[in-house]
């Protein structure tokens, strides 16, 4: 399994966000998470990204133990999230320089520019970031995507703020990781766009998960 | 090796931003220049009072314009979230600090050899063959200082009374620093042999030592906890 939570529960201060939520996904697929606001859907990807404790449960990512071996298990994984992760006055080029080689990983000028290409943000490379929509930043944070290659992609809303042809482009791209192995989780609210790629799908209400049929996205009754 | 890429990629995005928007080194400079006119305008100091009050005019300036940038040093990993983007990144977080540590004395040290020509200027001093003691401990001062205010920029930075805590955190912690830098920055000035105040560089450099390896060691905590 690529990603394997056992009952994961979460409680701020008297409040349980998440109760006893356990899931399974496999190698090369890609699970959506739909839920109302505040079902925990964030909160969940969060203890999934390293980024939150939780109260009780484990929880493994490539094989590796989420709370014991954070660094093996964040080598493993990236997040798309609401948070740009760009630097204001560094350039597009520049952002994408930083954030990559960080990781420990060299970047050639022509893989940045393709990348840049994939999303349709190949002529703003050396523009600010403070100068980016939100919709660029984001297919930024997809070209990041792009160029790490995780075995984990994580997307917290990941269509939000996309246009329709970013949308193209981040499915296409979700498409094409889980043919070459890596596994998406996603938390959404966009049912048609999710239906074009989702393997798998669930439901988080109350703190509590339902898996749910792909087919399920198609239709027009309420989910939850 | 990743570690050194790290604090040499925090060092770069630091000084980048920085030369490009001069948020930081332009209120640091303003502040420090302020204080130098006013004190410059308060005291009429013969040579023997300008000696006695200088190390601590100068500490007083470089001090409190080290805790207004110290103070905003981790803002710009605040702003996108960031932070969040550092704590997932599979690295030390020890190299991060250190990234943050350097880019944090380089600025400061810029601002102080700006500023010190002025304390030359305007309180007529007389340290041209001081100079290589003088900035000596300048540095020393400085690392010690840098080293504690990165890690309660830290510590701060996401709180929202960060403007008061900074400085009640920061300048108890740092009481050792200015009074190792005041004192040894007194017997440079006064040109008194080494041996007269050099316990005061040694306690600089215990001092920088152990808020150095403390804060790298706590560092790791504060970005992941």
């Amino acid at each position: 399994m690529s990603i394997k939570a056992a009952g994961i529960t979460k409680s701020f201060h008297h409040f349980q966000v998440l109760k006893n939520v356990s899931l399974e996904i496999k190698e090369g697929a890609c699970y959506a998470l739909f839920g109302p606001n505040g079902a925990g859907k964030t909160t969940f990807l969060r203890i999934l990204a390293t980024l939150t404790r939780p109260s009780a449960g484990a929880f493994e990512i490539s094989g590796h133990d989420g709370i014991r071996e954070k660094m093996r298990v964040r080598e493993n994984l990236f997040l798309i999230s609401h948070g740009s992760y760009l630097y204001d006055d560094l350039t597009v080029i520049e952002n994408i320089r930083f954030g990559i080689e960080i990781r420990g990983r060299n970047l050639s000028d022509s893989e940045i520019k393709s990348a840049l290409d994939r999303v349709e943000i190949g002529a703003f490379g050396r523009l600010k970031a403070r100068f980016l929509s939100a919709g660029m930043k984001k297919r930024l944070a997809i070209a990041k995507a792009i160029l790490i290659r995780p075995k984990v992609l994580l997307l917290d809303e990941g269509y939000s703020s996309l246009d329709e042809r970013g949308i193209a482009i981040l499915n296409h791209c979700i498409r094409e990781f889980n043919n070459e192995g890596t596994t998406v989780f996603m938390t959404t609210h966009d049912r048609a766009r999710t239906a074009e790629v989702a393997h798998h799908a669930g439901v988080l209400t109350g703190g509590t998960l339902k898996e749910i049929s792909v087919r399920d996205l198609s239709g027009s009754h309420e989910l939850f | 090796m990743n570690f050194f890429k790290v604090i040499r990629w925090m060092v770069w995005k630091d000084l980048v931003s920085e030369i490009r928007n001069r948020e930081n080194i332009s209120s640091m400079f303003f502040f420090a220049f302020a204080v130098i006119l006013i004190f410059s305008f308060s005291f009429s100091m013969d040579a023997r009072s300008s000696r006695e009050l200088m190390p601590g005019i100068i500490w007083v300036a470089f001090g409190f314009t080290g805790i207004i940038g110290l103070g905003k040093s981790f803002l710009p990993e605040v702003q996108n979230d960031c932070m969040e983007y550092l704590q997932m990144a599979p690295v030390s977080k020890g190299a991060i600090y250190l990234g943050k540590f350097a880019g944090n004395v380089l600025f400061l040290l810029a601002v102080e050899i700006i500023l010190f020509p002025l304390f030359i200027l305007f309180f007529n001093l007389d340290v041209l063959d001081k100079l290589p003691m003088v900035l000596l401990i300048f540095l020393l001062a400085t690392i010690g200082l840098s080293a504690l205010g990165t890690l309660f920029s830290a510590l701060t930075v996401q709180i929202r009374a960060r403007e008061v805590m900074f400085p009640i955190l920061l300048l108890p912690l740092a009481v050792p620093v200015f009074i190792g830098a005041v004192e040894s920055t007194r017997g440079a000035l006064n040109g008194d042999p080494l041996a007269l105040y050099g316990h005061w560089l040694e306690l600089l450099a215990i001092f920088d030592m152990i808020f150095m390896i403390v804060a790298f060691w706590l560092f790791e905590f504060i970005l992941d906890e």
